[in-house]
């Protein structure tokens, strides 16, 4: 990896975890307050996330391995907000949405 | 079982932590015999007998140390016993004056004072050898361990940490085994300047 | 009031209190980057690094204790099991710590020989602690599993929380005793101790806040008994699930076979995940309150823990744990910026949300608020947060300089010291970290005179009709 490379590298990784958290973020508040643009919010946080794990895919010096588990991971950020949700909505008895 | 009965989920902490807990132990197992003194990762303490180098394996893709011809420590062969026992002595004079709460070894300590890993191959030494007129690096090192404000090498300097000469000889040895020791690398790209920025 | 809860205001006040000792230590620690001349010859760097980080283990352990010892009873409704043990034993470790630390500064290190290690200084990071005092720990903790556990079996009463933190006081109490032996070989001294480490930071201690979290949701947010309990053993699995094999990524230098670059690597890269999942559930549980509740500092704290630990753990983290980027990163300023940036969400906050808790209860104030709460809570985070982001400007000058082009050699690690970012940084961390100084000094005169400043904390909520 070259010196630059791994400053690179390391904050795409940053980013890619950070972008997750927005999405989490956003999408919640989004569903709290049932604005749609909100909802847009969120897509745009994870479309973002994508991109950066699609950067790091392309451009990183990572071995296949750890581009697969990014993008592993990257499937299980998508769901993890609307699966966390709907999960604390039906143990709370829909107190997210009232 | 349902996914909102408590029930469900207590089920899947507990057995997720007794998989992972035997996954665990069987490394622990592995990795204990690997880095016992011998194993595959860590020389013997005699190794403190032989020249220690620093090389490059293509296989590996990192700098692996490689165990050469004989050079005893201070002039002297040591044994078996006697290299565990100064072994023993180093790591008590470490502990005793705090090292790692300014050094690193492996990376792991304070971040104050330059990781040590590798410093019995720091090139610097060369030189420490001219300026203290030592015959050996491993006397210009002690020289260095006991009064290290006669030679400091920059703003930071190093405290006196008033070693004895037997301390020293031990901190010595234990450096020397050290830079022996496969760490898959670490510190990265050691004695090589890296021509792009 | 029970023994017990007077006991946790006392443990939970010595904890604030040696809170300002970390900090104190801290800046000095700081300060030496700025001027490495400041008192050479009398007290030098590792003296003040070892209170810095030995004070924030027991800060924080006090304040887990504290919070345990205020909700045991309530929640198995007696007086705890030999509580007069604990009492006596409260005054035994403060007074050992005490000791610990004059010894610490005035005596500072013995010579290479079994004494030094039993009455002065052990020299292994986080437990400097002569053997003593080590052993001191050990019984505090062992009386503390007593009184939890002998309360469970006086009362045969057993909640899913309480459950929990049973087991969890087991792996609590014997990974300790890493902290007696002093191992020749670098290597295995660093395998057993990073058991101690990391199982306690990324695994028996995140169990043991979610215990406490689980408690000071029900009732700060009047959360349903079998909501919290649910939520805490999906908390447990993932976090253990995910950390246990994640102490890995602690094997990739230490001489440790290789395999563990692959296993690390991969578990550690999960770990950010339940975190984003508790990001969600945070911003839920505040939203649906529409961050209003009887006390607004706790609720904010707890927020400030979801949040903290997703940034200082999950992202901070996962910049570093990639062996690929560790190797260069490992043991540089960039370590420092994620461990405080961690530290502080996955634990500090959490406490100081348990104390103002515990000041609204113990002064029975029906409403807790004022301007002060919020001073200390922008200047601590605001602190913080500086202080990291300047970590990882020197740190990320510190990887790239010394170690991915100067080789890794004296010569490189002088070079990245030397580096104008890299002093910068250091600077601005200072800078910062009065700041974060100020904040805590705030935190102590509002959680000192809560209720007793005459202050009218809230106007009423209904006009008269």
């Amino acid at each position: 990896m070259t010196p630059t490379g791994l400053l690179s590298t390391a904050l795409l990784l940053g980013l890619y975890v950070l972008l997750a958290g927005g999405y989490g973020l956003v999408y919640t508040l989004a569903r709290l307050e049932r604005w749609r643009n909100l909802k847009s919010v969120a897509g745009v946080f994870f479309v973002l996330h994508c991109a950066i794990a699609v950067l790091i895919v392309v451009s990183s010096a990572l071995a296949p391995g750890w581009k697969l588990l990014l993008v592993a991971s990257s499937v299980a950020i998508f769901v993890i907000p609307p699966l966390t949700w709907r999960y604390l909505e039906h143990i709370h008895g829909g107190e997210g949405t009232q | 079982m349902r996914f909102d009965d408590p029930a469900f989920w207590r089920a899947g902490a507990i057995s997720t932590i007794i998989v992972m807990l035997f996954v665990l132990a069987m490394l622990t197992y592995d990795s204990l015999a690997a880095i016992a003194p011998g194993g595959s990762h860590v020389p013997p303490y005699s190794v403190v007998n032989r020249h220690i180098d620093y090389v490059f394996d293509a296989g590996r893709g990192i700098d692996v140390p490689v165990i050469g011809k004989a050079e005893p420590l201070f002039g002297k062969v040591l044994d078996n016993a006697a290299a565990g026992a100064i072994m023993d002595k180093g790591k008590l004079v470490i502990q005793s004056r705090a090292c790692m709460d300014c050094h690193t070894f492996y990376g792991n300590g304070a971040y104050y004072a330059p990781d040590l890993t590798k410093a019995w191959l720091d090139p610097d030494w060369e030189a420490w050898q001219a300026i203290t007129g030592a015959p050996t690096k491993e006397e210009a090192m002690v020289m260095f361990l006991v009064d290290p404000e006669k030679y400091a090498t920059w703003t930071r300097k190093m405290p006196n940490m008033h070693l004895s000469q037997e301390e020293a000889r031990a901190v010595v040895a234990y450096l020397k085994w050290t830079a022996a020791v496969d760490t898959n690398g670490f510190p990265p790209n050691f004695g090589h300047v890296h021509a792009d920025r | 009031m029970y023994r017990s809860q007077t006991l946790a205001v006392k443990y939970l006040a010595a904890a604030i209190g040696l809170f300002g000792v970390m900090t104190i230590a801290g800046l000095l620690s700081a300060y030496y980057y700025i001027d490495p001349d400041f008192l050479f010859g009398l007290l030098h760097f590792n003296i003040a690094k070892i209170l810095h980080i030995d004070t924030l283990v027991i800060w924080l352990l006090m304040g887990f204790m504290g919070a345990i010892y205020w909700f045991l009873p309530e929640e198995l409704g007696r007086e705890p099991v030999g509580i007069w043990l604990a009492e006596i034993l409260f005054y035994v470790f403060c007074a050992a710590v005490a000791v610990v630390a004059v010894v610490f500064i005035v005596v500072q290190y013995g010579g290479s020989n079994e004494f030094a290690l039993w009455f002065i200084n052990q020299g292994r990071k986080y437990v400097e602690a002569p053997r003593w005092a080590a052993l001191g720990v050990v019984a505090v903790m062992v009386v503390f599993g007593y009184n939890v556990i002998g309360t469970v079996l006086a009362t045969r009463k057993l909640t899913g929380i309480i459950a929990v933190l049973m087991v969890d006081l087991i792996p609590l109490v014997a990974l300790y005793l890493d902290a007696f032996p002093a191992m020749t070989n670098m290597s295995q001294d660093l395998f057993w101790w990073w058991w101690l480490v990391h199982l306690w930071v990324e695994a028996t201690w995140e169990v043991l806040i979610g215990c406490i979290m689980a408690f000071t949701l029900m009732q700060l947010l009047g959360t349903s008994r079998r909501i919290v309990e649910t939520w805490l053993y999906i908390e447990v699995a993932l976090v253990l699930g995910t950390g246990i094999l994640g102490l890995g990524h602690h094997y990739f230098w230490i001489g440790t076979p290789n395999y563990w670059l692959g296993i690390g690597g991969f578990f550690s890269a999960l770990e950010p995940l339940p975190l984003l999942g508790m990001v969600v559930h945070a911003v839920y549980d505040a939203g649906t309150h529409h961050m209003k509740t009887a006390n607004r500092p706790a609720l904010y704290w707890m927020m400030a823990e979801a949040f903290g630990n997703f940034l200082g753990g999950g992202v901070w983290g996962f910049m570093i744990t990639l062996p690929q980027i560790n190797l260069y990163a490992h043991g540089t300023q960039w370590t420092v910026s994620h461990g405080h940036f961690a530290f502080w969400g996955a634990y500090g906050c959490g406490v100081i949300a348990v104390a103002y808790l515990v000041a609204q209860k113990v002064r029975a104030l029906p409403e807790v608020g004022g301007a002060l709460w919020k001073w200390s809570f922008a200047a601590l985070n605001l602190g913080l947060i500086g202080m990291v982001g300047a970590l990882l400007v020197s740190g990320m000058t510190q990887s790239f300089v010394e170690r991915a082009i100067g080789g890794s050699t004296l010569q490189a690690f002088i070079a990245g010291q030397q580096d104008p970012w890299f002093v910068s940084g250091m600077l601005l961390r200072f800078i910062f970290g009065v700041i974060f100084a100020l904040g805590y000094a705030i935190l102590v005169y509002d959680l000192a005179t809560l209720g007793k400043r005459g202050v009218v904390l809230a106007a009423p909520a209904k006009a008269v009709p």
